[in-house]
């Protein structure tokens, strides 16, 4: 996994970061962030249960800069870092997390890993704890993880190092409307 | 409006479903539309959700790229600098950065079609 660039800053006086690199297509950034900024700031399903599958989504792709990425909405929904230290293989028995919490993270790894694992009590926990729309909302979530993560890594865009960094919860711009 | 399974299981949020079928047909748009359908195809293919394109007849930059996407869904952390580059080569830098958004999107949204979202989300 190369912690190099594969691709320049088209943003000048910038480095290559993930929004100066998705620069080059400004139609694309446009629309991600327009997309991503509604999705969090949407309360359909919370905040912390999103960064929950966000986490878990993280340590699968090994995405260094999500794994250290926190939002701040989340943050304040009372997510603690001893709970995101739960979201590791295991997780089934946190007693940080809760039981919705655990039903989101077996969908995610269903998502990104094997569908299998979402048969049975499984998948009659995630409706027992989520209704359709809001499992909607973490599928929307999962996809936009998933695909972000893989592109950041693929593009060369992995950090070589970088600290716990708790940042702004994305939101739409409304200077952009 | 179209974008696969994850506007079908956002039927009930049209504003969510409206943004993300704007993404992802930005995303389609910079790139030219056989190779974006050529590209979905080998991706859907490594999900065992289709046939593999046939890639007879292609040039030697088509189907680099779609050796590339078919890395994608298992084995996206192999990917080389080598490869990198080769795609960068064939479709410019503002390609590229495309394309990638592309393949991880069509990965990312076979997944969604095989976890059986939109039915989970009641559609």
């Amino acid at each position: 996994m190369s912690t190099i660039p594969r691709v320049s800053s088209a943003t000048p006086g910038e480095p290559a970061h993930f929004g100066s690199v998705l620069a080059h297509q400004p139609a694309i950034a446009e629309h991600f962030f327009a997309l991503y900024g509604r999705f969090w700031g949407s309360d359909v399903l919370s905040a912390r249960i999103k960064e929950v599958a966000r986490m878990r989504n993280a340590r699968v792709t090994q995405c260094g800069f999500c794994r250290n990425v926190r939002f701040d909405k989340a943050v304040a929904e009372g997510l603690r870092e001893e709970a995101v230290g739960d979201i590791a293989d295991g997780y089934e028995t946190s007693a940080r997390l809760s039981d919705a919490e655990k039903a989101a993270l077996k969908f995610t790894d269903a998502l990104i890993h094997d569908p299998d694992l979402l048969t049975g009590d499984a998948r009659a926990a995630l409706q027992r704890h989520l209704t359709p729309a809001q499992i909607a909302e973490l599928g929307l979530g999962v996809t936009l993880f998933l695909a972000l993560a893989k592109a950041l890594i693929t593009l060369g865009l992995e950090p070589e190092a970088m600290d716990r960094t708790v940042l702004p919860t994305p939101a739409v711009l409304e200077a952009a409307e | 409006m179209s974008g696969g399974p994850l506007v079908a299981a956002l039927a009930g949020n049209p504003v969510l479903a409206e943004h993300y079928a704007a993404f992802r047909a930005s995303a389609d748009a910079a790139l030219d539309p056989a190779f974006v359908a050529l590209t979905r195809q080998a991706v859907a293919a490594v999900h065992r959700m289709g046939p593999a394109p046939d890639e007879s007849g292609l040039d030697e930059g088509t189907r680099t790229c779609l050796a590339y996407a078919h890395r994608m869904p298992f084995e996206h952390t192999a990917i080389t600098d080598a490869e990198a580059a080769a795609v960068s080569a064939h479709l410019g830098e503002a390609g590229y950065v495309a394309f990638s958004v592309l393949t991880a999107l069509a990965d990312a949204e076979c997944r969604a079609e095989l976890v059986g979202l939109p039915e989970l989300a009641g559609v």
